[in-house]
């Protein structure tokens, strides 16, 4: 019972929406069916990109080193960071929420929140086969000048973004400093890989990961065991 | 699938190739990273999706073009703006309908403002941004978007 609970209590916001389907199929259910028909299209829409998002997301995350991401992206790379945040989000594909896991990614190995901000917004508005699209029905003059006065607004605005946001606003850096060894509960998933990678170090409990009292650290395993952790709950500070 | 999209699949078994040809070991677990990521954001995702089809069902898109069109032209542009956060619709469906719109003479500014907002501004998203960045940023991020909208709507007014 808890366990449903807390994962209703994860979840809210998923938890409201059936809710409001349970009680509108009650009142009017022609509303709710065509709610559910309408999801059609999007639930094929999402699962045309999001695997393909989260593959690529892992891969960058394990292959690209966080330096590489600091150069592009980062505080340092100024105007030529500005530009790579066009490039990427411009080609693009899918909804604007297939870009937040790549994205959380990315400000985790060090980019800025301008260069985020970037991402996300031509992520959403300056796609080009949406471009094509919106010249076909709209004109070629229409579609240029608002792709001309888009990118400047998101210049400006990101710029703004950066400002007021700072880097412990994001959830994933607020985390606590602590010494040793240290799993976040709240991140993780109970995939039980870090028992399997270290198991005199790491068990489960209760569905999650717990560390057991230690003198010496393997800290080749260790090292394997927080490289795999796929929420990257855990973390050692000397 | 567009070519984007499809290019963006291409890329991805590339490099899958290249890294496991690379570094077997590494490759798998990134494979696993990537499952138990998108198990994580699985239900974020469908609470999404769920909503948008709801919010399209209570207001389908010709409702909004006919509230839209009975207004003068900033109202209309504020209104379409605000039609725009809360539903998220595929652009090939949007783009008619907003051909349609600003033909039947409402003008050009309520076509902008709500082709801006429509995919960069979502009610239904706020609820997974905030997961992903926070509270802060998700509010911040869509208003910004928001008030860029209408500014963008406003200068394309001018100029067209």
């Amino acid at each position: 019972m808890s366990k449903v609970v807390k994962m209703l209590k994860n979840n809210l916001f998923f938890a409201a929406i059936i809710l409001a389907y349970i009680v509108l199929s009650f009142f009017s259910p022609n509303f709710a069916i065509q709610g559910i028909k309408n999801s059609g299209y999007y639930i094929k829409e999402m699962l045309m990109i999001m695997p393909v998002i989260f593959v690529l997301t892992a891969l960058l995350d394990t292959f690209v080193p966080k330096e590489t991401i600091i150069k592009y992206l980062g505080r340092e790379a100024k105007t030529k960071g500005v530009l790579v945040s066009f490039v990427l989000g411009s080609i693009s594909a899918g909804p604007i929420y297939a870009a937040f896991p790549f994205c959380v990614m990315l400000h985790k190995k060090g980019a800025t929140v301008r260069n985020i901000v970037i991402i996300l917004s031509s992520w959403a508005v300056i796609k080009v086969p949406m471009l094509l699209n919106e010249a076909k029905f709209l004109g070629l003059e229409f579609m240029a000048v608002r792709w001309v006065l888009t990118i400047i607004a998101i210049l400006i605005f990101s710029y703004i973004a950066d400002k007021i946001i700072k880097d412990k606003d994001l959830p994933q850096i607020a985390e606590e400093e602590k010494h040793g060894v240290t799993i976040n509960t709240d991140a993780c998933m109970g995939c039980t890989i870090c028992t399997k990678k270290y198991p005199e170090l790491f068990e489960m409990e209760s569905k999650k990961a717990t560390i057991k009292e230690y003198s010496d650290l393997d800290s080749g395993k260790l090292n394997d065991a927080i490289r795999s952790c796929p929420v990257l709950a855990i973390k050692y500070i000397k | 699938m567009d070519f984007f999209t499809l290019s963006i699949w291409i890329l991805t078994a590339l490099l899958l190739i290249i890294f496991f040809i690379k570094d077997k070991k590494k490759t798998t677990d990134a494979l696993k990273k990537a499952f138990f990521m998108g198990r994580g954001m699985a239900l974020s995702i469908f609470g999404v999706i769920f909503a948008i089809g709801l919010l399209l069902a209570l207001l389908p898109p010709e409702e909004i073009a006919h509230i839209i069109g009975g207004q003068n032209v900033y109202v209309a542009t504020i209104l379409a703006a605000a039609f725009g956060t809360v539903t998220l619709i595929p652009a090939f469906i949007a783009f008619p309908l907003i051909g349609t719109l600003s033909s039947a003479g409402v003008g050009i500014m309520p076509a902008v403002a709500f082709t801006t907002t429509l995919t960069m501004v979502g009610v239904a998203t706020i609820p997974f941004e905030t997961r992903e960045f926070g509270l802060k940023f998700a509010l911040i991020r869509n208003g910004l978007s928001f008030v860029f909208a209408i500014a963008i709507a406003l200068v394309m007014g001018v100029i067209l």
